[in-house]
């Protein structure tokens, strides 16, 4: 660092690369000449109408890989993942998230791509996937590539032909950075494995949280066809592992993991029933994520809610932030709902709402509790307890120090000491503190007028990258 | 009690080479600070003295700092250094005289509760935003001679931070990376090392002409940034929350716009 920040400065004729004049142009093998072809549709067009109807897919993360450029191509990735941009509607850009035809041979109710919707169509060739991938990286417009697909003909064709093209852009035009490839069920699970090896992340959607659901709405989709390529990656995921840890040359098998994604609102699940199906991926298949998503009503079909009040956004921010707790918090789905209580509280988060209904087991003295029962507290997300934990080392803390440090004290002082002391005199009682805490306004994601994600009550302080993932990404 | 006031440059080398003379003072380091240049108030009854930079002195430091504090540590001082505000001198001083007291030195940058470590955490939070705001929404144009070109406005000297990413990540490209607030140009050679460049005045506007291709690409990128968003879930300020105005002017999709 030191060196690069000093006097590195050259005369402007001296410079290697200068503008306006011809600077050693390297041959770039991503740069392919795509000219011979010829379509009718402008690449513009289905651009438009191939990423209008991927758009649904809330993933759009490009975490869990930290991988550096070889030097021979372009590209790398970052483990925390990258955002690029943020569309109207607040959503992280991260990927080139496209499809690659919105042909479908199936029809399920809640998509907009369903055979029965008259709707334009398009499909890309393998090679304009490549060009728009690469130019977009080379801008910094993107992180990678995101490719679904409608099913054209069979689940193993479709695969076959996003194959094609994710073979090409990592072995023609040599990219590096993040892909994402969603795994079609009723794929042969041959091809499964050869994408895997190619792909960063792969994805097999639940859609809905339980076969009967499925059943009714997508009619062509079996709960047992989904699980199937799950497993299998799964194990691919295990099985890689071991081979990478015998031949550290052995090429890695999904190395960001795999996710998956459920639409909430469109069937009657309640939240309690999602909390448990998202605990039990997450266990049993190792999931990397679960992403919900708010169910938006493109077809107005009768057998879908109407929902006048828009997407059921709300829910759908309060499972993400349950989600939370059971995957940084050491939370399980049973403590913070139950056949009884079975939905979210609408006026309090899913970790304040726990507390109050725990209040036995607070105060806790930010001094000496260890991290786990820290991290329950509201108002204290995962860096602020880490820094607690820390800096504590140093001597005690005070208030003073907890709100540096992060704490959202308007929210934690009902379930924290200092030095055995509260902050103020406070009544440790239900009723009064969830008042209380209802008034200190919760800053939501939709909420037309004052959101701050970063004041986001759950993760307090600047856990801003995190939320943009949260966020959609 | 007679106070000190070490004026040092803004830099990295600038503000090591102080923290050396201060140690070489042999004073008790209350009675000594550490100021930037021109506008530190005078104060009655201080002395000033200008702290020249010396890089030997500086990288003892530097070699100091890794070994005690570690790179995690390291890094944080360097980020804070990157910043504007003048009291970051002072800050990385106390800071390195406060580890250096510490049972465990290493753990530095966790004793939240010492003003200026705080000072210096808080420095270094902001330019680490700053930085990572900039990998994600630095946009590049390209010229005619193939050459990828990024202007950007930062308030932190960020651009070494970003520059070791955009290396690795592009490197058989020629590109270039302009803070117009400062001047600098951070220039990477295919296949070589980049380097920094400044002071010598800018490139000529009729340089910068931008490739055929680039005007087709750059209408795909923004017809896919409106495609993408879901109508039914609009929100404008999530959308500014995550993307602050600042930073629009320098981005491709916010450009086309207009
Ligand atoms: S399989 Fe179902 S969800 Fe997928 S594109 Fe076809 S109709 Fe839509």
């Amino acid at each position: 660092m030191l060196k690069q920040v000093t006097g590195i400065q050259k005369e402007m004729q001296h410079l290697t690369v200068v503008p306006g004049t011809s600077p050693s142009t390297i041959q770039k093998p991503y740069i392919v000449d795509c000219k011979g072809q010829t379509d009718k549709m402008t690449l513009q067009r289905k651009l438009e109408i191939l990423s209008d109807a991927a758009k649904y897919d809330v993933s759009c993360s490009s975490s869990g890989v930290g991988r550096k450029g070889d030097g021979t191509g372009i590209g790398n990735t970052s483990a925390a993942g990258i955002c690029h941009s943020f569309s109207s509607d607040g959503r992280c850009i991260s990927l080139l998230k496209i499809l690659f035809t919105n042909e479908c041979i199936y029809d399920c109710k809640y998509c907009i791509n369903r055979r029965s919707n008259d709707v334009p169509r398009a499909s890309f060739t393998p090679d304009e996937i490549c060009e728009l991938t690469i130019q977009f990286y080379r801008r910094n417009y993107i992180e990678g590539l995101f490719l679904s697909s409608g099913i054209i003909h069979s689940p193993t064709y479709t695969m076959e032909l996003i194959y094609e093209a994710v073979y090409k852009l990592r072995t023609l035009y040599r990219f590096q950075g993040y892909i994402h490839v969603k795994a079609i069920p009723g794929a042969d699970p041959l091809l499964i494995q050869r994408l895997g090896l190619l792909a960063d992340r792969m994805s097999v959607n639940l859609e809905l949280p339980t076969a009967e659901g499925l059943k009714t709405l997508a009619p062509n989709k079996h709960r047992k066809n989904i699980l199937a390529p799950m497993r299998q990656i799964q194990q691919g995921i295990e099985q890689n592992k071991e081979e990478i840890v015998v031949y550290k040359h052995a090429s890695s098998f999904v190395p960001a993991g795999q996710s998956t994604q459920m639409i909430v609102g469109a069937t009657p699940e309640s939240d309690y029933h999602l909390m448990m199906v998202a605990e039990n991926l997450y266990k049993k298949f190792d999931l990397k994520r679960v992403y919900y998503s708010a169910f938006v009503n493109v077809n107005e079909d009768s057998e879908l809610p109407a929902l006048p009040g828009g997407p059921p956004l709300l829910r759908e921010h309060r499972l993400y932030q349950a989600d939370w707790l059971l995957r940084f918090y050491g939370f399980e789905a049973g403590e913070l709902l139950s056949e009884e209580k079975p939905n979210f509280n609408v006026l309090l988060d899913p970790k304040a709402d726990w507390a109050l209904r725990h209040l036995e087991q607070f105060p806790v003295e930010v001094n000496r509790a260890d991290y786990q029962t820290i991290l329950r507290v509201p108002g204290i997300g995962v860096k602020s307890a880490q820094r607690i934990v820390r800096a504590r080392r140093n001597g005690n803390l005070s208030f003073e120090d907890l709100k540096k440090i992060g704490v959202v004290l308007k929210r934690a002082l009902y379930f924290i000491t200092c030095n055995g002391r509260m902050m103020y005199n406070t009544k440790i009682e239900e009723d009064y503190i969830t008042r209380n805490l209802i008034s200190v306004k919760e800053k939501l994601p939709f909420d037309r007028d004052g959101m701050t994600y970063r004041q986001l009550s759950l993760f307090d302080d600047n856990m801003v990258y995190e939320w943009k993932q949260a966020a959609g990404g | 009690m007679e106070e000190y006031y070490l004026i040092c440059e803004d830099s990295l080398e600038g503000i090591f080479s102080g923290v050396y003379d201060a140690y070489l003072m042999k004073m008790p380091h209350e009675q000594i600070h550490l100021c930037l240049g021109e506008d530190e108030n005078l104060r009655l009854f201080a002395v000033y003295r200008e702290c020249p930079v010396d890089e030997v002195k500086a990288a003892k430091v530097a070699k100091t700092v890794v070994r005690r504090f570690g790179q995690e540590a390291y890094l944080s001082l360097c980020r804070a250094m990157a910043s504007p505000e003048t009291d970051k001198a002072e800050a990385v001083y106390k800071t390195i005289v406060a580890g250096l007291s510490m049972k465990n030195p290493m753990e530095v940058m966790g004793n939240l509760a010492n003003p200026y470590v705080y000072r210096v955490f808080e420095l270094a939070r902001f330019v680490a935003h700053e930085a990572h705001f900039h990998v994600e929404f630095v946009r590049f144009q390209e010229l005619e001679n193939e050459i990828l070109y990024s202007v950007i406005g930062p308030k932190n000297n960020i651009i070494t931070f970003i520059m070791p990413h955009f290396a690795d990540r592009l490197p058989l490209e020629n590109f270039i990376i302009h803070d117009e607030k400062r001047n600098i140009y951070a220039i990477h050679p295919a296949k070589g090392d980049w380097y920094l460049y400044s002071g010598g005045g800018e490139f000529p506007e009729d340089r910068l002409r931008c490739s055929q291709g680039e005007e087709h690409y750059s209408e795909l990128f923004y017809s896919f940034f409106r495609s993408i968003a879901i109508r039914e879930r609009e929100n404008l300020l999530l959308q500014r929350n995550m993307l602050p105005i600042r930073y629009r002017k320098y981005m491709t999709e916010f450009l086309m716009n207009k």
